[in-house]
Formats: C-alpha cells, sequence, structure tokens
C-alpha cells in the first residue's frame, strides 16, 4: 500500500506532530492541518491526533475533528494513547469504532517499529485500515493491548522516572547515572540525556497517566519530573531540561 | 600495586585477571582448593583464546598468569594495598571476611567490596578504619563491562572515593560514584526494564515475543527484557528484584513480580536449565 496522494490530516500538540508531519509528507501524502479541516472534511483520508500533556486540549481537538467528520465514520482516527487509553479517547467521540490508539516517542527516525494499541471499540476494519497506514511509512507495526503507554514508551518512561527518583535523592549525579546505564547494561542512551531528546513533559504524561488509571504506587510520578515541566525545562526542545543546550 | 581478591568464582577470578592485565601483583584467595584450581583451568582458558587471537603473545600470558599467586591463607592478604572482597551475597560471610581484614591488613590499605546489594555501611560497621571500607562493583563479566560502581559508605572518606576512583580507570574501566543505596544506580534504574515488562504481560497487553520485539525494534535496547532474563538467569533476576525492593522498606515501585516467582519455583530459570521465557531445549 503507498499513501501517495492520500490527504492526511496532522493534529495536536507531541513532538511528534512534526516529525509525522515530516514523515507523511515524504511518503507523497498531502498532510493538513487542524485549521484546514473544514475545508476538506468531504475528501480527507486518515487523521492523526497526537496529544499528551494536555488532555483537556486533546478532547477539544478530538471532539471537534470527530464532529467535522460525522457523515464519514470510516475515515480512522489514529491517537496516540500515551496519557490515555484509546478506549477513553473514543468514548469521547460519536463515532468510536473509528478511533485507534498507537504510541512512539520522537525521534521517529530511531523506531523501526510503532506499536499499535486498539481501543475496546475499534472496528476490526479500521485497525487494518491503521496497520497498512503505519507500514506504508516504513515502520513494522505491534498491536497491543490497549492500557496507557502501550510497552515501549511505559517501560522506558518508568526506567526515566527512576532515574529521576535516584537522581532526587542524591545517589549519584546526573551524568554518573545515564554513564552508568550505558556502561553497565548497554542502553542505547543513559535514561536523563534520552528524557531531554524525548521532551520530558512526554515522558511526564506517560507515568501520571498510569497513575491515574492504574492507582499502584509504583507508577508514581517523580516529583522533579513534574516540576521541571512546569518550569518549562522539557529537554533539548527548550534548550534546557536535565542538561543545557545551547543554541 | 599488590592486590588480593577474596573468592575465586566467576566475579572473583574475572577481577583478578582485569588486574593483573594491568600489571598487578594479585593474590586470590579461596578458602576451597578445588574453587581455585577451577578459576586457575579458567584463567588458563581465557588466556589461551587471548594468545590464539593475537591480543598477547606467549610470554605476555605466562607474566599475567604468574602474577595472580592463589592462597587459601587470609592471613597471606597482610601486604596488600587494595582487597577487592567477592564472595556469595551472605552479609554474615562479608562482615566476618571484613573484620578480619581489618585486623590484618596495614591501615592504609583500601578494603572494597564488589557487593551488588548489600549496603557497604553495614559491611563496614565495626571495623578499623570504616573510612577506608567501600564498595567496588564490577559487571558480569567483569573482564569484558567496561563500567565499575565506586560506592561511598556512610563513613568512607572522600580521600579514599578519589583513590578507589582512581585505581578502577588505571584498570581501564569507567568509575561512577554513588551513595549507599539500595541498587546503587544499574541494579536499581535498570529495574523497571523487567518489573514493567513482567507487570505488562501479567496483564496479557502483550506477549514475551512481542514485548521483546517491540523493546529491540522501537526502542533500540541491545536485548529484549525476557531474553535478557533467560541469560541473566531469572532466579538472579528475581533475587536483585526482590533485594531491592525489601532494602527500600517495600517501595510499591519495586515490587517483584509473581510470575516471576513461579517461574523460580518451577525451576525453569532461563537458559541454564534449557527453558525460560524461551525453550532453548532444541
Amino acid at each position: 500500500m503507498t499513501i501517495a496522494n492520500k490527504k492526511v490530516l496532522v493534529a495536536g500538540m507531541s513532538p511528534l506532530a512534526q516529525e509525522l508531519k515530516e514523515l507523511i509528507s515524504k511518503h507523497g501524502a498531502q498532510v493538513l492541518s487542524l485549521d484546514q479541516l473544514d475545508e476538506h472534511q468531504d475528501s480527507l483520508d486518515y487523521v492523526v491526533e497526537v496529544t499528551n500533556y494536555n488532555l483537556e486540549d486533546k478532547k477539544r481537538i478530538i471532539q471537534q475533528i470527530d464532529q467535522a467528520l460525522a457523515a464519514r465514520p470510516e475515515v480512522p482516527i489514529l491517537t496516540t494513547s500515551l496519557a490515555i487509553t484509546a478506549t477513553e479517547v473514543a468514548s469521547w467521540t460519536t463515532s468510536p469504532q473509528r478511533v485507534c490508539g498507537f504510541g512512539t516517542f520522537v525521534p521517529l527516525a530511531e523506531r523501526k517499529l510503532i506499536e499499535l494499541a486498539p481501543a475496546l471499540q475499534t472496528e476490526e476494519s479500521i485497525v487494518k485500515k491503521v496497520e497498512a497506514f503505519v507500514q506504508s511509512l516504513e515502520k513494522e507495526t505491534s498491536i497491543v493491548d490497549d492500557e496507557v503507554g502501550l510497552v515501549f514508551p511505559r517501560v522506558l518512561s518508568l526506567i526515566i522516572n527512576e532515574a529521576v527518583f535516584a537522581l532526587m535523592e542524591g545517589t549519584a549525579s546526573k551524568e554518573d547515572i545515564d554513564i552508568a546505564m550505558k556502561k553497565g547494561t548497554n542502553y542505547p542512551y543513559g535514561p536523563l540525556e534520552w528524557a531531554d531528546q524525548i521532551g520530558l513533559d512526554e515522558v511526564y504524561a506517560v507515568v501520571r497517566g498510569l497513575y491515574r488509571d492504574l492507582g499502584e504506587e509504583r507508577f508514581r510520578p517523580a516529583s522533579l519530573l513534574r516540576k521541571m515541566v512546569l518550569a518549562g525545562r522539557v529537554g533539548k526542545r527548550s534548550n534546557q531540561g536535565f542538561y543545557s543546550y545551547n543554541k | 600495586m599488590l592486590v588480593s581478591v577474596i573468592g575465586a568464582g566467576t566475579m572473583g577470578s574475572g577481577i583478578a585477571l582485569v588486574c593483573a592485565r594491568k600489571g598487578h601483583q594479585v593474590k586470590l584467595m579461596d578458602t576451597n582448593q578445588s574453587v581455585l584450581e577451577k578459576a586457575q583451568s579458567f584463567l588458563q582458558k581465557i588466556l589461551n583464546r587471548d594468545v590464539e587471537k593475537g591480543r598477547i603473545s606467549e610470554s605476555e600470558k605466562e607474566k599475567i598468569y604468574q602474577s595472580i599467586l592463589p592462597t587459601q591463607s587470609m592471613e597471606q592478604l597482610a601486604d596488600c594495598e587494595i582487597v577487592i572482597e567477592a564472595v556469595p551475597e551472605r552479609l554474615d560471610l562479608k562482615k566476618k571476611i571484613f573484620q578480619d581484614l581489618s585486623n590484618i591488613c596495614s591501615e592504609k590499605a583500601l578494603l572494597l567490596s564488589n557487593t551488588s546489594s548489600i549496603s557497604i555501611t553495614e559491611i563496614a560497621a565495626g571495623c578499623k578504619g570504616e573510612e577506608r571500607i567501600l564498595g567496588l562493583h564490577f559487571f558480569n563479566p567483569a573482564p569484558v563491562m567496561p563500567l565499575v560502581e565506586v560506592i561511598r559508605g556512610m563513613k568512607s572518606s572522600e580521600e579514599n572515593v578519589q583513590k578507589v576512583v582512581q585505581f578502577a580507570k588505571d584498570l581501564g574501566k569507567v568509575p561512577v560514584t554513588c551513595n549507599d543505596s539500595p541498587g546503587f544506580i544499574v541494579n536499581r534504574i535498570a529495574r523497571p526494564y523487567y518489573n514493567e515488562s513482567l507487570n505488562i504481560l501479567g496483564s496479557r497487553i502483550a506477549t514475551p515475543k512481542q514485548i521483546d520485539e517491540i523493546m529491540t525494534k522501537a526502542g533500540g535496547f541491545r536485548m529484549g527484557p525476557f531474553a535478557l532474563q533467560d541469560l541473566i538467569g531469572i532466579d538472579i533476576n528475581f533475587a536483585t528484584t526482590e533485594s531491592v525492593y525489601t532494602n527500600f522498606f517495600h517501595e510499591g515501585r519495586f515490587k517483584p513480580s509473581r510470575i516471576q516467582q513461579r517461574m523460580v519455583q518451577a525451576g525453569r530459570l532461563g537458559r541454564k536449565t534449557g527453558g525460560g521465557f524461551y525453550d532453548y531445549s532444541k
């Protein structure tokens, strides 16, 4: 399958949005933004929505799209289920069967595979469509059950959360924590430099979402992680995270 | 330098080799003669392979091999400047060794424990010269893995921390320093890699094979969490988690997995038993 000449709406606040736009247009599709929704609502082929940190924004955007496409329930909405389940996002819509979750982190160039998580309500035909769509972007897919953060974002976010606890407690310096995980157990990046690359807001959204939905102590966010997001120190994107990045 | 390593198991002999390769004189001490003999043939095997691969000459091999002196007596370690303890992870055993060492060795000797899970502060408590007792945690296999964690017990002196850091650098290792907290850095921060994957499996979100594929292909990790548990030994991995959990006073973030416990109870421990999360019997 190819997405050449298809129309894909990419909406949402995550840093994933920009990278997805580039990746999708590289594969020949026409990328549209939210303010072009009304103009193209009769001809849109796919919707990708990627808000994670602010869930009120996510709800507003999803409902706006769902309403504009009310007459076309066959158009799939692929939404990030990083901070919230796809099932909950689908529950906000009038056509929940078209909503399917997915999740990953930037940079997309380093992801050979992207996870998909159908909501309880997702129709099988929609799952097939979004699977083919993601594969047309030259990414392998793996279908997992719908739970906050899927697999890779959930596991990595909790590793990062633990690294932040260790940092807060003064167990070791940020540099030593990163070196230790690369040289002692072969991680591709140290957890704190990795968080800076992904965006601390994205990581925090996953941990907070797990804590909110599952309620277990194991998902309690490190308070420093939350404070850094509130202070706008989200990583490379803002030139300041655990490390400083001067342009 | 005159170095001694106590405990001639896999870790101890590996550490002895790392020291001997950098020109240190090493006394490798174990109370069990057959363990010492096994260690010597293990060292021979590794050094022979180094010669075959052209990494060292025959005479270099001999020199390294001869610089590791096996002994069964703790008294023999009296003149050592650095002692590295690498015996099984039992507090009573380690406490006894450090009590003896603090009496036998000179006051300036650095006494280091390769423990991965026991508090350095607790090992050192009551010993003569607690300021020179520190952790020096190597990773398995010690001759290959570059990292060492230098652990500051509550009474370790900063001067001695710096000495151990320098010693580790001279061994060609990459040292990091950390305070005496459960699991130190790596064994603590790596817990969610295994535990959360097990939790995801327990909730039937994905299969072990799927999770491994996702973590390697989406995450860029070299090995998936289940293949890695099979390699490490599920019993070893479970024991580490239990120890971190216990020492953090049952902090929920480290809660062990019942799936892993059942695997241990069933004796499905990974590659070494022919099966773990995957089957290796064919």
